[in-house]
């Protein structure tokens, strides 16, 4: 195996941004390139298994992410929300607080950016589409924050407490779909139609591209900020490396636990917020499947590094993309996607792993 | 015999004999050509600084490292491409810094724990039987029945040394066995070490303590930057030529001592407790004040209520009752960074995971205590440029040697390692300063080094309370020698007053096994 990405580095030493070395970039890409191979290839020979041929697969999944604008457009707009939920993750984990909640975050993001949408709806959209991104960041923090405190006052872990929440947070948009927020004689549980000024504009005239995908882009590079600019992001890389070490700094270990849950969690919440109001245009059942689990793959596939989320975001988001295209055009199963996602996280995570003893914190 | 540079066994037959060991690590040459032979019955002492090769060499021997050249022949059979596995069978046992030990397990299972003779029907009694004869036979002192997790660190060590035995080991390997025990509890374990040998078992003692050197061994070999750079018997040698061949160089004389006089009291501890959730005492009323210019040395055996001291002062336990005052100052309910301010500044013992974070840049590690003040923080940012230039200043100032403020620290040696540490809580002029252990795992020059350190900050007025259980190390630091043995402060006395064995006995104190004070043929 060849040598693998070491953890990001941080600032350099006289504060310019901070990147890797070259070498050190180099060979990080080339191992993310390496391990997206393999996993290809070993899909491929399921895919021949299966009785298809896997270059005509794989050249309609190509086709299928890059093949046109509206394609494009497609991908990077289901890339956002991971992209979002993703660098939050990534910055929980870099303190060594294991987040696994976006799915319940985000579903709650959804809710309140709904509820806003539905119940002011009279307001004009320079107002109305920010005011329910923001309710959606709120709702998302106050929902991760349950998990944070009943990690801080009785000890319980962030896993089960987020994971457990997760449950609720998606039962919740079921419930509100079935009470008050339910379009009536709907065939399906979902809300009514959001009105037009809630809409989240497109970015081009004509296209289906939504501004949350500039928002992603902005959340990472505040998130790349945060963490190697700022005390906070100081005292985070502190306490994921070591407590003793962060209360031998004077750090208080309750504090940024807090600090990165509710910044995970109100990404979520926007993540969830931005798929309501920039691709359903409306609230309904399951919207938030398995992007929790996702935006945690993508912050491990980018090493937790916040800037290298945006590819892991957008390979996620292409992937998915593409697969549906494979699947209509060639009729492979897009359940193979996810094999995909799985082996290409397996051999990355491996060749993390390899390096773990060169990881600079 | 004369020391010589280069190595000619005298022995025609020596038990073990490695010759021409050669390991590379990319561009370090951490074996180069290394020669180093044990005679059967002999205790051969491996001297070195850290990072000189005496790990790496020992790794080879054990099978856990392969050599890139080189021959090793163990009891006149050659050893090449064996694993630990095959080491243990010919004969060899490894004794680490840190035991192989299960606590929730009795000594007996310690010992039946992956040992074939064990069989796979466990015969108990049989075992404890075999455990209590050889510990009578080699004054050990163990109880095959006890809970390895109620044992001291020495009673671990033995049955460490038990097992090896047990197994059949001819040729024992002891890793720096004495860094973590007191006075007489070294001087019980170089007498079980001596009747070991005596039994026609060899023993290779690694070690940075010179004086244990010449307690025990015949012989010894010195390693220097991957190379031998001597061997000789101990009769024909001396403490300070053994000290340079391992460093290269001759010590410098010590910082000197300025008298200064009775200043003011500075740090101020009143009756302070610290108890555990079942409500066992672990600090109990501890009293002390420490002056302008003075140093108080605290000499105890590691887990008598030190590490909560230290821990107390520096703010990051709470006592349950006491006071702390700095300069008049009552500091009790303030937190860590209160007392930074304040001027106390915190050497810990641990440089692995408290003290240094070893995946950030020394940069950042200078600056790990107050990184969230100015100048280090400007407004809402990090102040990268003065992270750098602080420690420019610093690397030069205190010497560090590292590729630049940007390096991270893991890629440093343990010596520079604790020159961070030192720059920084030195560095920033402290009023008080805590020291841990702060020469723990240090070789002779970087142990100087921080010695140095601490008496210019003396010297300049600053206020010292120095821990440690290395009590010759202590009576040369302390203006004031004190003990603290379960959690009390057992007296304190002017250096001048100050007994070694006397203070050894008190640092024994509490739990200790009778049997290692019974045997202080040499102390006093």
């Amino acid at each position: 195996m060849p040598s693998l990405a070491p953890l990001p580095s941080g600032p350099g030493p006289s504060g310019q941004v901070p990147t890797t070395s070259r070498g050190a970039a180099f060979r990080g890409l080339f191992s993310a390139a390496i391990a997206v191979l393999l996993a290809f290839a070993i899909a491929g020979i399921l895919i021949l298994v299966s009785g298809k041929n896997p270059f005509v697969a794989y050249w309609a999944l190509l086709r299928g992410a890059f093949g046109s604008t509206d394609s494009v457009t497609f991908a990077l707009n289901k890339s956002t929300p991971y992209i979002l939920a993703g660098v939050g993750v990534a910055i929980c984990f870099r303190a060594r607080v294991i987040n696994i909640g976006s799915e319940g975050q985000i579903a709650v993001g959804g809710v309140a950016a709904s509820w806003i949408a539905l119940n002011v709806p009279d307001l004009p959209s320079a107002v109305l589409v920010p005011l329910a991104t923001i309710g959606g960041a709120l709702a998302g923090a106050a929902w991760a924050s349950i998990a944070a405190l009943m990690r801080l006052k009785r000890g319980v872990h962030e896993v089960l407490g987020t994971l457990l929440s997760n449950f609720v947070g998606v039962l919740l948009v079921s419930e509100v779909l079935h009470g008050s927020m339910g379009e009536p004689g709907a065939g399906f549980p979902q809300s009514p139609l959001f009105p037009q000024g809630a809409w989240l504009q497109p970015l081009f005239e004509g296209s289906d591209l939504h501004a949350g995908i500039l928002l992603a882009v902005l959340a990472v590079v505040a998130c790349h900020l945060l963490l190697w600019h700022t005390p906070l992001g100081f005292r985070i890389r502190l306490l994921g490396s070591s407590d003793r070490a962060a209360a031998y700094a004077g750090v208080s270990v309750a504090r940024t636990v807090l600090s990165v849950m509710l910044l995970a969690g109100a990404l979520s919440g926007i993540a969830g917020a931005v798929e309501v109001l920039g691709v359903h245009f409306r609230l309904i059942q399951g919207f938030s499947q398995g992007f929790g689990f996702n935006a945690v793959a993508v912050a491990l596939l980018a090493a937790l590094n916040p800037v290298a989320v945006l590819p892991a975001g957008l390979f996620f988001g292409f992937l998915e993309a593409g697969a549906l295209a494979m699947q209509r055009e060639v009729g492979v199963q897009s359940s193979l996607v996810y094999v995909i996602q799985g082996l290409t996280m397996v051999f990355v995570l491996c060749a993390l792993a390899i390096n773990s003893k060169q990881q600079r914190v | 015999m004369r020391c010589s540079e280069s190595q000619d066994p005298a022995d025609p037959s020596p038990m073990l004999q490695m010759q021409g060991i050669c390991k590379r690590y990319g561009a370090v040459r951490a074996n180069e050509n290394i020669n180093f032979s044990v005679t059967r019955g002999q205790i051969v002492g491996l001297l070195g600084e850290n990072g000189s090769g005496k790990s790496t060499l020992m790794k080879i021997l054990f099978g856990m490292v392969r050599p890139d050249g080189g021959t090793i022949r163990f009891k006149g059979q050659a050893l090449s491409g064996h694993t630990p596995r095959d080491a243990i069978r010919a004969g060899i046992a490894m004794i680490h810094q840190h035991f192989m030990l299960v606590d929730a397990m009795t000594v007996a299972e310690n010992v039946m724990l992956g040992w074939k003779k064990a069989g796979a029907w466990l015969h108990d009694r049989q075992v404890a039987e075999q455990i209590r004869s050889t510990s009578q036979e080699y004054g050990l002192d163990l109880d095959p029945d006890a809970m390895v997790g109620d044992l001291p660190f020495g009673k671990r060590q033995r049955l460490e040394i038990v097992k090896a035995l047990l197994r059949g080991a001819e040729l024992l390997v002891l890793d720096e066995p004495t860094s973590n025990l007191s006075p007489p509890e070294v001087t019980a374990l170089l007498a079980v070490m001596r009747r070991i040998a005596g039994d026609s078992r060899s023993i290779i003692f690694i070690t940075h303590k010179l004086a244990e050197v010449f307690r025990v061994c015949q012989e010894v070999t010195v390693l220097r930057d991957g190379k031998n750079a001597g061997r000789c018997s101990t009769e024909g040698t001396t403490r300070a030529e053994l000290a340079r061949m391992m460093v290269g160089r001759e010590f410098g004389l010590a910082t000197p001592r300025v008298e200064m006089g009775s200043g003011a009291e500075v740090l101020e501890v009143t009756t302070i407790t610290l108890k555990d959730s079942s409500g066992l005492k672990l600090l109990d009323e501890i009293t002390f004040s420490v002056r302008e210019g003075e140093i108080l040395a605290l000499a105890g055996v590691d887990g008598n209520g030190q590490t909560e001291l230290v821990e107390v002062l520096a703010g990051l336990q709470a006592a349950s009752s006491g006071r702390i005052a700095l300069h008049g100052r009552d500091l009790t309910k303030t937190d860590v960074t209160q007392r930074l301010r304040a001027g106390l500044a915190y050497i810990p013992v641990d440089r692995a995971t408290t003290s240094l974070v070893p995946g950030m840049t020394i940069a950042e590690n200078l600056g790990l205590r107050d990184f969230a003040e100015p100048p280090l923080r400007r407004g809402l940012r990090l102040n990268h440029p003065a992270f750098y230039s602080r420690a420019v200043s610093r690397i030069s100032e205190f010497g560090i040697r590292a590729d630049g403020p940007g390096a991270t620290v893991d890629t440093l040696s343990g010596g520079n390692q604790q020159k961070i540490v030192v720059a920084r809580e030195i560095g920033r002029k402290p009023r008080v300063l805590i020291a841990f252990q702060a020469t723990w795992g240090l070789d002779p020059g970087a142990t100087r080094f921080v010695i140095d350190q601490i008496l210019a900050l003396r010297n300049s007025g600053g206020a010292v309370l120095y821990l440690s259980s290395d009590l010759e190390e202590l009576l040369g630091i302390g203006d004031r020698i004190g003990v603290i043995a379960n959690g009390r402060l057992v007296g304190i006395v002017p250096r001048e007053k100050a007994n070694p064995a006397e203070i050894g006995l008190l640092m024994a104190g509490g739990g200790l096994l009778p049997a290692a004070l019974e045997i202080n043929e040499d102390l006093g």
